[in-house]
């Protein structure tokens, strides 16, 4: 996130700190575990939260850039793995699933646990 | 058998030894040679959790979370004769009696909780049913974070950090603040938290 200082930011919405890292990327609301599948590179995936199914498919794609959950928080297992696999995180952001819309530029900070619009 | 190489047991063993109040728990690794044992901490008991323990698989291993126990040393025998070591312990009621229940993460500098009411601590990691996250600020217990609905007042668990305060970082415990008290009865490594903000 080299030129994140460049561009005009508005805080979207702010939950826990889940995994830290600063990633840029574009929404992608999944609502079925297979969706994530078919996330693609530079995709930030907004859902509900990351049951187990969530997680095993997870596994399988290694493009997904960041995630943001409405529920869960650090100790969860969706957080440890996210952790795990150093992939930026936030989770328990309560209205995720409202607020954001496919494909809209975001960036989200894991570490202060904040999205801004770009 | 090396019995040194089960994870949960393990974990409880080091439960112990940080001397936190923990269920009354037995562990059986010989169903035959130890039915007396089973049958003498059975007495008097309406129910009781059966957890079991595999060498070299800290995840799934068959568990019954509340039995009643007449009918648990069937249950213990059979686990035990898949392989199985048995993990005992008093029974702790998801509802009733319980004011809240879930994770205590040891940073550096604080101590988080993540804490759900009533119901299985499961649903908190498996469904991210998270009721109330604190943080508290290692040095002198001060709330510094807070999120969610209040489960119990914060000197409650200011306390409930109080025992656990000097517990190697990095540690998560899992722990049910009970009417009567309150009971630890894991504890685990999770490295990648060094990651977090602290």
């Amino acid at each position: 996130m080299g030129n994140k200082k460049n561009i005009k930011q508005k805080i979207v919405l702010k939950g826990i700190t889940a995994s830290p890292g600063i990633v840029r990327g574009k929404v992608r609301l999944i609502r079925f575990p297979k969706d994530i599948l078919t996330a693609k590179k530079e995709e930030i995936i907004i859902t509900p939260f990351l049951d187990p199914d969530f997680i095993t498919l997870l596994k399988k794609n290694g493009q997904i850039k960041g995630i943001v959950t409405n529920e869960g928080g650090a100790t969860c297992h969706a957080a440890i793995l996210a952790r795990e696999f150093k992939i930026p995180y936030i989770a328990g952001a309560e209205k995720a699933t409202k607020v954001f819309k496919n494909n809209m530029d975001i960036i989200l900070d894991g570490e202060k646990g904040t999205v801004y619009e770009i | 058998m090396k019995y040194d190489k089960f994870s949960k047991i393990e974990s409880i063993k080091e439960i112990k030894k940080y001397s936190l109040p923990h269920p009354e728990t037995i562990f059986i690794f010989d169903f035959k040679k130890q039915e007396k044992e089973i049958d003498k901490f059975l007495k008097g008991k309406k129910e009781v959790s059966i957890r079991s323990d595999e060498k070299g698989n800290p995840r799934f291993c068959p568990n019954i979370p509340m039995c009643q126990s007449p009918k648990a040393k069937p249950l213990i025998e059979k686990i035990n004769k898949q392989g199985y070591a048995v993990i005992l312990h008093d029974y702790l009621p998801v509802k009733k009696g319980r004011i809240a229940a879930g994770h205590i993460l040891i940073l550096k500098n604080h101590i988080l909780m993540e804490l759900i009411g009533s119901g299985p601590v499961s649903r908190l990691d498996r469904q991210g049913a998270v009721e109330e996250i604190i943080k508290f600020k290692k040095s002198n217990l001060a709330e510094v974070e807070h999120f969610g609905r209040r489960l119990a007042k914060v000197g409650v668990f200011k306390n409930v950090a109080k025992l656990v305060k000097n517990i190697p970082c990095f540690r998560v415990l899992d722990f049910a603040l009970m009417e009567k008290g309150v009971y630890f009865y894991q504890i685990q490594n999770d490295k990648t938290a060094k990651g977090l903000r602290d």
